[in-house]
């Protein structure tokens, strides 16, 4: 009751959760043009998870998976790959988008099928144990190409489950997440998660499902974590946070009446990409002059990496501002000097060399 | 040039302990003489003693060559001479056209005439204060301006500024150096004491170096440079130790985890729209023009003001909302704001050092028994009175007795007895000698090396550049600009905070 009159108040007054306000990017995340500069890199169709497998670094492309500067098509999958995780043996899991998860050998080959279409919209997986596998399931109400829809319907139907590779059996580890995004075991053997609708990453026990945060109120929405070269980890925001977006978050009747009336790729919510069509919906001073976009302009899309440290303190991060085009940054990886970035927004994947990168007081 | 005003072996003593000794000094007619010296060197004795403040102990005073002794400061005024005080002696019930008119009313006062005739007054000096705001309305520096208009305002014919830049942004000082040079050449004598020694080397045509009570040197501007002066005022060069080439080796603090985040602050048309983010075990340094909104910034943080009522944004501490509406509960969270304007805000002028410090520590509700215990506050003050170097008899002395140093070290103190998670300096060298001024630049780098996150305020560059890890540019009520240690330069910030 004195819950529910508070949050009257507070809408009333704009405070609490109507204060529709968003944490700025200062500090190690102050804004660069980091990814933009980066060299141009491999071109795409939505290039989405990365995995280094063999040595080697995969990526997922739609229906497909790639290798190589060369762009060597790896295996072709019968519906859009969502998540890939790779085994110690040489075997690599895949997540598809119609559901089910797949096992393929070091050829590409399908070799087993670990799970039906009950187990969808898969965003990570990750090995606990050669035969434990951790599965994050971004939602159970909506498909995974409807992440906007299911934000917009602010859910918390997202999941945690175990699969045993051997018994095929799974286990609910943790459930009612807000869209986990980004998965990762920490040395310690509990689990990290990005939990992307609550914009925070949080920290699992395996056990007991407990929910730990480490780092909240982030500025963009998290997705999919891996470990850096210095013990930290590297976070990649999918999407941005905007006061817009937080403003018709908090308006139930509104967004209702949108997603009923306009097209998903023109609703008041975040995306990969923007600025394609003058139809998408645009803030005061996202207009172009002369036609270019001011880099502070508010935007829809952003990429953005974040490498923060083993205490989750943001060290470093790269960043492409409103005026660039390598946004919607979905998958990170290191490998020696190079962070592999996939673009799924810019659509394409491109590396960093970290080794020219001096940290320094958070700036590059 | 003839001798205006000439004091000869002039002591003054205070309960028997000499302020000044055997001092000689003179002023001629339409002058600029610049008065330096460490905060407790005496300055501020002697020119109170030209302003009759004070009468010297012994000596003599000569005044256009007749022995002279100025019962009060209204009689000094009458034989022009005008003394603008480093703490505002303004009224602050009357309005600033009534401050300036004070004294000078005509038996019948018709309000509209003076503040007409004060607005016309302000605008020929180019001071930016509207005539009819009370005093107690206005910011440090609009007071200082308020000062400097009325000691303007009475014809004077020795004008003595005591600090009076130390509030003033860089326009507005540079108003105020063409109106000293205006005066100068309309035959004004200046008396002019700061601590800023650049001003005093580019607008002096003498310069006097006081050092504990006694006079040093005195010579004519060209004579000096920055190192001499400071050499003369503390017997060593602190130069590089200040604000010299320590920079180029510094390193920047690595961040921490984020302590603050303050979201879309708004207040009225100071603080507009405001979002930062402070970091602990680093100094984040904020620079901006006076009425930038950065001070409004840092009290609506600690719950000195509050922001505004409707959709007034949100400030995260510890990654918890919080809103204050007094002080008192953002002390107990562990948030502490040391005041810019230390003489009104920072301490009770007629307690002791030590019952100021504890009242810092009844304020965080940190005391350990439940009533006041005088042994607590004793033991107390003898441990920051010895950790932070204050210079005074003993801990039971009056702070308004102190030097400006000396007390800033008492308002820290009083600070860091709460125990603050978040402390936030706002000015914390104003008006505070360059020896002091080492010594608390110390503090702040001792503070933020044991973890704690450190918020400076600053309008002095070489010192936001000297101490900060990061560096935000706050302009018409935001921050506009971030620059890491590395990248800031002086061209670089004043241009953020400009345009």
């Amino acid at each position: 009751m004195i819950g529910s009159l508070k949050s009257r108040l507070d809408q009333f007054l704009g405070r609490g959760q109507a204060a529709v306000t968003v944490p700025s990017l200062d500090g190690a995340l102050k804004p660069n043009n980091r990814l933009d500069e980066a060299l141009a890199g491999i071109k795409g169709e939505a290039p989405d998870n990365l995995v280094l497998w063999n040595g080697q670094v995969l990526w997922s492309e739609g229906a497909q998976i790639f290798s190589g500067p060369e762009k060597t098509l790896f295996a072709q999958m019968q519906s859009d790959v969502t998540a890939l995780a790779a085994i110690k043996d040489g075997n690599l899991v895949v997540a598809l988008s119609e559901g089910g998860l797949q096992m393929l050998d070091g050829t590409g080959q399908q070799v087993k099928t670990l799970a039906g279409s009950e187990i969808s919209c898969v965003t990570a997986l990750e090995f606990i144990a050669p035969e434990k596998l951790v599965i994050a399931i971004g939602s159970t109400e909506n498909s995974i190409n409807e992440w906007a829809r299911d934000l917009l319907e602010q859910r918390s139907s997202g999941q945690l489950l175990m699969l045993d590779l051997v018994s095929g059996q799974s286990n609910v580890i943790a459930q009612n997440l807000a869209y986990p995004s980004g998965l990762l075991q920490t040395p310690f053997g509990a689990l990290i998660v990005s939990e992307a609708w609550t914009s925070r990453i949080v920290k699992i026990d395996i056990g007991s499902g407990e929910k730990t945060p480490v780092m909240e109120d982030l500025p963009a929405y998290p997705g999919r974590i891996c470990r850096s070269k210095d013990a930290g980890y590297w976070i990649c925001m999918f999407a941005p946070r905007s006061p817009l977006i937080e403003f018709v978050l908090r308006e139930p009747v509104y967004r209702k009446e949108m997603m009923a009336e306009v097209d998903p790729e023109f609703w008041i919510a975040p995306a990969l990409r923007s600025g394609y069509s003058f139809h998408e919906p645009m803030q005061g001073g996202a207009l172009k002059q002369m036609g270019i976009l001011k880099p502070w302009a508010p935007t829809r899309s952003y990429g953005l990496v974040i490498e923060v440290d083993e205490r989750f303190v943001p060290v470093r991060s790269f960043h492409s501002r409103a005026g660039g085009k390598r946004h919607g940054i979905t998958s990170a990886l290191p490998q020696n000097d190079l962070l592999w970035v996939t673009s799924k927004g810019g659509q394409e994947t491109f590396s960093i060399n970290l080794g020219t990168d001096v940290i320094d007081g958070g700036n590059v | 040039m003839a001798n205006l005003f000439e004091l000869k072996n002039v002591t003054k003593k205070f309960h028997g302990v000499p302020a000044l000794s055997n001092v000689n000094f003179d002023l001629r007619s339409g002058e600029v003489h610049s008065l330096l010296g460490e905060n407790g060197a005496g300055k501020s004795t002697l020119t109170k003693i030209l302003a009759g403040v004070h009468e010297a102990t012994d000596g003599e005073v000569l005044f256009e060559g007749e022995h002279c002794r100025f019962s009060n400061p209204a009689e000094a005024l009458r034989n022009g001479i005008a003394m603008v005080f480093q703490e505002t002696s303004l009224v602050p019930s009357l309005t600033v056209a009534q401050n300036i008119y004070l004294g000078n009313e005509k038996f019948l006062n018709r309000l509209r005439g003076i503040y007409i005739a004060a607005q016309q007054f302000l605008q020929s000096l180019n001071f930016p204060v509207d005539p009819t705001m009370y005093v107690s309305q206005l910011g440090a520096a609009q007071k200082q301006m308020v000062e400097i208009a009325r000691a303007v305002h009475h014809n004077a014919r020795v004008i003595i500024f005591d600090e009076p830049t130390a509030t003033l942004t860089p326009e507005e000082k540079h108003h105020f150096f063409a109106l000293v040079k205006r005066l100068k050449q309309s035959g004004v004598s200046i008396v002019f004491i700061s601590h800023a020694l650049e001003e005093a080397l580019s607008i002096s045509d003498r310069i006097t170096i006081l050092r504990d009570g006694q006079h040093v040197i005195t010579d004519d501007a060209s004579a000096f440079d920055r190192d001499k002066i400071i050499s003369a005022m503390v017997g060593r060069s602190l130069s590089d130790e200040l604000y010299g080439h320590a920079g180029d080796t510094r390193k920047a603090r690595p961040y921490g985890r984020k302590v603050l985040s303050a979201q879309n602050l708004s207040m009225g048309s100071i603080v507009r729209n405001n979002s930062l983010s402070i970091y602990e075990g680093q100094i984040t340094g904020i620079f901006g023009l006076i009425g930038s909104g950065r001070t409004e910034t840092a009290k609506i943080i600690s719950g000195v003001v509050k922001r505004d009522f409707f959709h007034g944004g949100e400030v995260r501490f510890n990654d918890k909302p919080v809103r204050y509406r007094v002080p008192r509960k953002a002390v107990r969270d562990g948030i502490v704001y040391v005041t810019e304007d230390r003489k009104l805000e920072g301490f009770f002028e007629t307690k002791s050092i030590a019952e100021n410090i504890y009242t810092g520590l009844l304020g965080a509700d940190l005391n350990k028994s439940m009533t006041v215990s005088y042994s607590e506050m004793m033991t107390l003050a003898d441990e920051w009175t010895k950790k932070l170097n204050v210079k005074a008899i003993d801990s039971s002395a009056k702070v308004i007795e102190l030097s400006g140093g000396n007390q800033q070290k008492v308002v820290i103190a009083k600070a860091l007895v709460q125990k603050p998670k978040l402390i936030i300096f706002d000015e914390p060298t104003r008006g505070v000698d360059v020896g002091a001024i080492a010594e608390l630049h110390q503090v702040i780098n001792e503070l933020a090396d044991s973890g704690m996150a450190v918020v400076v305020i600053s309008s002095y560059l070489p010192e936001i550049l000297n101490l900060a890890d990061r560096i935000l540019v706050s302009r018409q009520g935001r921050v506009v600009e971030e620059f890491s240690m590395e990248d800031a330069t002086e061209e670089k910030i004043m241009y953020a905070a400009v345009h």
